[in-house]
């Protein structure tokens, strides 16, 4: 067993995994909040007027909103003491993270939303269908940029992997540890991509079959 | 001591002699003559005690608090008098207090204890009158004094430049604490050259932040203290920064102490008791004498081991006011002895009072609460300057990086050798499958193990995380669409890549703009951008709201420009695809 062997495998998996449930935890978060909010702006714009060059606008804006700058806009920009209709308004690091992700998942399901309803109204309802795949990957882009949370002290995934390799003083040893992380975050990324791939192709197979009674 | 009591001793020695030789002998002319010579002699070596008074602080203590005294009761009526003359009149002198500062000055119920609170008894009994103890707080203090609600304040108040206008502090000090970094045992820090990419946690605000930035150190800001401890715990913050003061209870906790050690240490700042500015003159000049002899006689040496906090300043002050260069009635104004304020004012910019001017219109037009700091102070001023261009610089580096990536990794994705087609492959499922936080940290790691920390450097790696990671990307685009290009079987019009280039246009814009958004990240490394500096600006002034407002707006500003521009490249990209003989346009 080599040193650092030695020295991760106490805790190391345990930590890491929990740390992952977190970036899964941010990731449904973001994409919940995000359909919510990107199905109403694709209807919107759907809809044409000046509801539909609004929400245009918002998504335009929404896109082009660094994740990482607003997560810091959340974080600083918001008293400890606000209060929304009594409420307390003060964000945790993990309700932060997942917020300053929705302006990217809203935008991009406004984007596959507005893309469905045209197959739809087209008369392809499996093309529509293909908002499915689309919010997979959506789902998957979340999970990885999830670990912007390492930022501001959230304890997910790559917060884990840092704080371990702190402890490395040979950069060879963290190195190690930096692909191991590399491949525990791949696996559920290539395995989701593979997934999507697979619904994806199926439901290409069945736009481009004839219906069975034409 | 000096040598006017050693005159004094042997003059009533001689006294005593002569009075005892008196009873003695019995010749009454001899016995007279005795007398006169011995009274001449007696007066003679007393000479010099009333020609010259004693200069010890202990004397003029004494002396001042005769002359206050001496003029009471007439002058407990007169408004204007000197809040000495109230104190002894009242009987009792009102002390402002901490609730709550482990160590130093803590409350349960009705009973106090500390550091703090033992130095105020110290000084009622000295001034032989009772002890009234005020709460008081890190905002309160100083107002509390000009109210005139407290007549001194002893809570924790490090003596800095700004303040000195505020307050007159008594000097010398009473104690001094200095900023102390703390971490795990096992963490290889020892010094401010061990900082540079690490992150360290800080509380906004703290006069020492600005320091720690110079020396490359990235910050995680808090609003507490209280949280930077058990943001150690649960290992959030590897490092954390804070008052040496503050942490010394924490050492009281074998565990703490067992799992924790102070790295080392920096920006000392003396602690000083303080008293409100205008009429405080003699209260002020007691106090000073009170403790230059506190220091001397070790009183405070002795309260600060019984609270077991550190001693190592206060056995330095011991030795200087023990000097007899030092130990005088004007000690304390002389600056070989006592120690200067910390210099905490920051340069003002040229334009800082028409910023403030501009703020306190723009509050009064939208009842808004703007603050600008990066437009107040020089260093500020420099680090906002500096953060524009280097996002600039970042943004257009990422773009460059990440379309150079792009073409590399499209043209050796799409090769048809698969010596180079299955390395492009792992290297860009490896880099698909690591956040970018994750590729920015390699990165940096790598290029550090090379080249000494600095902004440049850190900047380059940002740069080619960034572009890797989009550039790998938008290279499977590319490579796609010329395995998409090749089994259409489209031959003709010009070379292949060219064609595939329009074809993944739309992608490789996507990967673009998102390189761009990304840059904010390289913050994380410590590359010194737009976020990284204010950042910075905040951790030592005020206006986080409107600081991050701003630089939401200039990201957001400048990724649209962004997106314009790259939609240009795009539309030029399709344009030449849609432009070359045999070409086949993308279905709408």
């Amino acid at each position: 067993m080599t040193p650092l062997i030695e020295r991760l495998s106490s805790d190391f998996l345990p930590l890491f995994l929990r740390g992952m449930v977190v970036n899964f935890e941010i990731a449904v978060i973001a994409l919940a909040v995000g359909l919510a909010a990107g199905l109403l702006l694709a209807f919107a714009r759907l809809g044409g007027g000046v509801p539909g060059g609004a929400a245009a606008s918002v998504i335009s804006v929404m896109r082009a909103a660094p994740t990482f700058v607003v997560m810091f806009f959340l974080l600083n920009a918001i008293p400890r003491d606000a209060t929304l209709f009594g409420a307390p308004l003060a964000l945790s690091g993990v309700m932060t993270v997942a917020l300053s992700l929705v302006p990217y998942s809203a935008a991009y399901i406004a984007d596959a939303g507005a893309d469905a309803v045209r197959q739809l109204r087209a008369g392809s309802s499996l093309g529509a269908l293909l908002f499915l795949p689309n919010l997979t990957r959506a789902f998957f882009v979340l999970v990885m940029s999830s670990s912007a949370a390492a930022a501001i002290g959230v304890t997910e995934g790559i917060t884990v992997i840092l704080r371990h390799a702190e402890q490395l003083p040979v950069l060879g040893d963290r190195l190690v540890l930096f692909a191991t992380g590399i491949v525990l975050f791949g696996i559920p990324l290539q395995a989701g991509f593979a997934i999507m791939s697979v619904i994806q192709r199926r439901l290409s197979l069945r736009v481009a079959r004839p219906p069975a009674d034409a | 001591m000096g040598s006017t009591p050693v005159v004094l001793s042997a003059a009533k020695d001689l006294i005593a002699a002569s009075m005892r030789s008196l009873r003695l002998r019995s010749g009454q002319a001899f016995a007279s003559l005795r007398m006169t010579a011995l009274i001449v002699l007696a007066l003679t070596a007393a000479w010099p005690l009333s020609a010259q008074p004693d200069k010890s602080p202990d004397a003029a203590l004494a002396r001042l608090l005769l002359e206050a005294r001496a003029t009471l009761p007439a002058a407990c009526s007169q408004a204007n008098a000197d809040r000495l003359i109230k104190i002894l009149c009242a009987k009792r002198i009102r002390i402002g207090l901490r609730d709550y500062y482990p160590l130093f000055a803590t409350r349960n119920g009705e009973a106090r204890d500390g550091y703090e609170v033992d130095v105020a008894l110290a000084i009622g009994q000295r001034l032989g009158v009772e002890v009234e103890f005020v709460r008081v707080n890190a905002a309160t203090r100083i107002p509390l004094l000009a109210e005139d609600r407290v007549d001194l304040v002893i809570a924790t108040m490090g003596h800095n430049t700004q303040r000195d206008g505020q307050a007159r502090f008594i000097r010398p000090h009473y104690y001094r604490s200095e900023t102390a970094v703390i971490g795990p045992r096992a963490l290889a820090v020892t010094n401010m050259a061990d900082l540079p990419g690490r992150t360290v946690c800080v509380t906004i605000g703290n006069g020492s932040n600005a320091e720690l930035v110079s020396q490359g150190a990235r910050l995680m800001l808090f609003d507490e203290a209280g949280a930077l401890p058990d943001r150690l715990r649960d290992e959030t913050c590897a490092l954390a920064a804070q008052d040496d003061s503050f942490f010394a209870n924490y050492f009281t906790d074998p565990d703490f102490a067992r799992r924790y050690a102070q790295k080392f240490g920096f920006a000392q700042v003396p602690w000083g008791m303080a008293v409100a500015r205008q009429g405080s003159e003699q209260l002020a000049r007691a106090l000073d004498l009170i403790s230059q002899i506190f220091h001397r006689g070790g009183l405070f040496l002795e309260v600060a081991r019984k609270h077991r906090i550190g001693t190592s300043f206060l056995e330095q002050q011991q030795a200087v006011w023990q000097r007899e260069a030092c130990n005088t009635d004007t000690g304390a104004a002389d600056s070989a002895c006592v120690l200067p304020p910390l210099n905490a004012e920051l340069k003002p910019t040229p334009f800082a009072n028409s910023a403030s001017a501009f703020e306190t219109w723009f509050e009064s037009w939208s009842d808004i609460d703007l603050s600008l700091p990066m437009l107040k102070t020089a260093p500020a001023w420099s680090m906002f300057k500096e953060g524009v261009l280097n996002s600039l610089i970042l943004i257009a580096g990422a773009l460059a990086a990440t379309l150079g990536f792009a073409l590399l990794l499209g043209a050796a994705l799409g090769a048809r050798l698969a010596v180079l087609r299955w390395p492009a492959r792992l290297l860009t499922v490896t880099l698909q499958s690591s956040p970018i936080v994750l590729t920015l940290v390699i990165a940096a790691a790598i290029v550090h193990a090379f080249f000494a920390y600095s902004d440049a450097v850190a900047l380059g790696a940002s740069i080619a995380a960034l572009g890797l990671a989009n550039g790998s990307n938008a290279g499977q685009a590319l490579s796609e669409a010329m395995w998409s290009l090749r089994a259409e079987g489209s031959a003709g019009g010009g070379p292949l890549f060219g064609r595939a280039l329009g074809r993944a246009a739309t992608q490789i814009v996507a990967f673009l703009v998102n390189a761009a958004k990304g840059t904010p990240i390289a913050s994380f490394i410590g590359a010194p951008e737009l976020l990284s500096a204010l950042t910075d600006i905040t951790s030592f002034s005020s206006g986080r709201a409107t600081t991050y407002t701003l630089l939401l707006v200039f990201y957001t500003v400048v990724v649209m420009i962004v997106v314009w521009l790259c939609g240009k490249l795009r539309l030029y990209l399709e344009g030449r695809q849609a432009a070359g003989p045999g070409s086949h346009k993308v279905p709408a």
